[in-house]
Formats: structure tokens, C-alpha cells, sequence
């Protein structure tokens, strides 16, 4: 392991005063209520360590979860996911009516699209903060169990060291009781780059 | 009862054992399995991406697996120096899904399809014979290897099957 307790704790800080200055007040827009957050943790992992993250719900769900990543001067990829069944919820909040059957089909570009708002929110504020030049990709949606999306997310972030900085997001609506969990991964050697 | 070893992200493993079963779990990675029944040598590696960029061999045996072009390297000496005839090795596959998918964008995220792609020539080069696959979709895939009948065995818990090659 290469970080040391004081940067992930300060990359914590950092990342929750992103959340809470630009991805609370986006989300919180965007569903009609109070949202609250926490960072579960941050942490540094081996790649053959990914066991360790896998809740047990998260084994028994499956997940309507989108992925972007993020490059340019920081590399990050973030996931946002939630239980399959909740997300219709979720998207009913969105476009502030019941879905039907025939309405199904927007639900991939509705999370999707909370996906990219929450994540540019969070990129916005490293930009601003720092100056850093960053891109995202367009969204990538999946509906999988947790297993599947994290080990397709951590090959796609390809990070040769094999070391990665995991950070665990929760937010919750107050109202709704929805709550969608978003993982922030990033190489350690860019640690530095945020703290 | 036979011994499992799972094989973890980006790690692979060689076995002789006949009692020794491989296991692991791949989504857009590929479990790719090359086995030579006579010598009663296998190898699994869990290969996460298509090639090495600075073409240096990994420091560490632990992510050997990692890259299509160093796992089969790796694994196709192995298993000679543990008895594996080249003309005998043979090779099973799983995996190589593309998990994410944007409806316009279908380039983006084909990590997966590459890696398949990648160790199918890797595989040509090496005059390995693929002997069946179960690659590509978009799903998860539980992925076990019996060494005693050179089966390998497929799940999805997504789309509840078990298949076998």
C-alpha cells in the first residue's frame, strides 16, 4: 500500500466537501427533497481484494447501476447503483409521475442521467477547486449483480499497479427512503493530485 | 471433495493435481483455461486486458494474469516445465461480456470483446487450439475447471444457467 492514513483521510474530506457543496444540492434539485450523504470509507484495496466490498446484499440484488470515467489531468471512474427494483422509483421521483409499463424503457437513460449529473457535479468541484482540466464519457448503464459491475469497472479503469483508492458513497432521500450508493475509484499515485 | 483455488482478479494458477479444481469469476474479464489431460496440467488466469503497454514483465507473480499476452506466456511455460507437452495443450474460455453498454456509443466500453479478441490471436500465435468458449453477451459468469475431465463450467446468477464446455 502506497497512501498513507492521513491522505485517504484527507481525500475523505476533500471528496465529502465536493459532495456536500455540489452533488447534494444536484440531487436533492433534482428529486424534490432533503438528501443526506456519508462516505462510508476511503481506502486503499488490491484488485485481488474486491471480496472485501461485496455486502451481502449487494450479492442478493441485482443493480440498475451507471458507469463514466473520467480522464485528463485526474483519472476517476465512478458507479452509481441502486436495487433494480428501486430504480423505477427512482425514476418515478425524476419525471414526477408513476411509471407505466410503456414508460419502462426510459429508465436506463433516466439513471443514466442522474449518473452523469451526480458525477459531473463531484468533477465540477475538483475543476473548480483545483483547476484540473477534466473529461467524462458518456454513461454506461448496466443491470447486473455488484460482483459483475465492480470487476467490469476496475478492468475498465485498467490501473496497472493493482492497487486502487475505493471510495463509498451513500445517498439517502429523506423523504422517498431512496437510497443510491456510488463507488469513486481512483489511482493512488493521483492522490496526491486531490489532497 | 475436490480442492478449490480461486483465482483473483488479474491472477492466475497453474495445478497438476488432479483432485484440484480452478474457480473465478469474470464479467468483461476473460477466464481462459489452457490444459494439456494427458500430462494432467492446467492453468487458469483471470486476464483483465488485452496487452502489456511497456512490454515489462510484472515484478510480481500475483498479477501475472492480467494482460492477455503475459498470462499465456507465463502459463504455456509453466505448464511445459510441469510436464505439459506444447503439441497437447489445449485451451477453454469464458468471460469477455460487455457489461456497460451506451446506446449510441458502442465503442467505449469493449473492454471485454477486446480481451477475447486479443487472446484468440495470442492463442493462433502459439498454435493453441481453442477448443470451445462461452464469451461476449453482457452478464457475469461464474467460471470452474475440472482438470480430471477437462470440463469447464459456466454460471450466471443473472440469467440462472449452468452450461457446460
Amino acid at each position: 500500500m502506497s497512501t498513507n492514513c492521513n491522505d485517504l483521510q484527507k481525500l475523505n474530506s476533500v471528496l465529502d466537501s465536493f459532495i456536500v457543496h455540489k452533488t447534494i444540492p444536484a440531487l436533492g434539485t433534482m428529486l424534490g427533497e432533503i438528501i443526506t450523504h456519508s462516505i462510508k470509507k476511503t481506502q486503499e484495496m488490491s484488485i485481488t481484494n474486491l471480496d472485501l466490498i461485496i455486502s451481502d446484499l449487494e450479492e442478493m440484488n441485482v443493480m440498475s447501476a451507471v458507469y463514466i470515467k473520467c480522464d485528463g489531468d485526474l483519472h476517476m471512474g465512478a458507479l452509481l447503483y441502486l436495487p433494480e427494483n428501486e430504480s423505477k422509483t427512482l425514476v418515478s421521483k425524476l419525471l414526477g409521475k408513476t411509471i407505466s409499463n410503456e414508460l419502462e424503457e426510459i429508465t436506463p437513460s433516466s439513471i443514466s442521467e442522474i449518473g452523469n449529473i451526480l458525477t459531473a457535479s463531484i468533477i465540477n468541484a475538483i475543476s473548480d477547486d483545483t483547476g484540473y482540466k477534466i473529461c467524462s464519457s458518456v454513461p454506461g448503464y448496466a443491470v447486473e449483480f455488484f460482483r459483475t459491475l465492480l470487476e467490469a469497472v476496475v478492468s475498465d479503469f485498467g490501473n496497472e499497479s493493482g492497487e486502487l483508492i475505493v471510495s463509498h458513497v451513500e445517498f439517502h432521500g429523506l423523504k422517498s427512503g431512496i437510497v443510491i450508493r456510488m463507488l469513486l475509484i481512483q489511482n493512488p499515485s493521483e492522490v496526491k493530485l486531490m489532497v | 471433495m475436490k480442492h478449490v483455488i480461486e483465482i483473483k482478479m488479474g491472477c492466475l494458477e497453474i495445478i497438476t493435481n488432479e483432485t484440484e479444481e480452478l474457480k473465478t469469476f469474470v464479467g468483461s474479464c476473460v477466464a481462459i483455461c489452457l490444459f494439456d489431460l494427458v500430462s494432467h496440467v492446467a492453468g487458469m488466469a483471470h486476464v483483465m486486458l488485452p496487452r502489456k503497454s511497456d512490454g515489462k514483465q510484472s515484478a510480481i507473480k500475483n498479477d501475472i494474469g492480467k494482460y492477455a499476452d503475459e498470462a499465456l506466456s507465463y502459463m504455456i511455460c509453466d505448464m511445459i516445465q510441469k510436464g505439459a507437452d506444447p503439441k497437447r495443450i489445449q485451451a477453454k474460455m469464458a468471460g469477455g461480456a460487455t457489461i456497460f453498454a451506451h446506446e449510441s456509443e458502442t465503442g467505449l466500453f469493449n473492454v471485454g470483446p477486446r480481451n477475447v479478441i486479443s487472446l484468440k490471436q495470442i492463442l493462433k500465435e502459439n498454435n493453441i487450439p481453442l477448443v470451445s468458449e462461452d464469451t461476449g453477451e453482457n452478464f457475469g459468469r461464474w467460471v470452474r475447471f475440472d482438470l480430471n475431465s477437462g470440463t469447464m463450467i459456466i454460471t450466471s446468477n443473472l440469467k440462472k444457467f449452468e452450461k457446460i464446455i
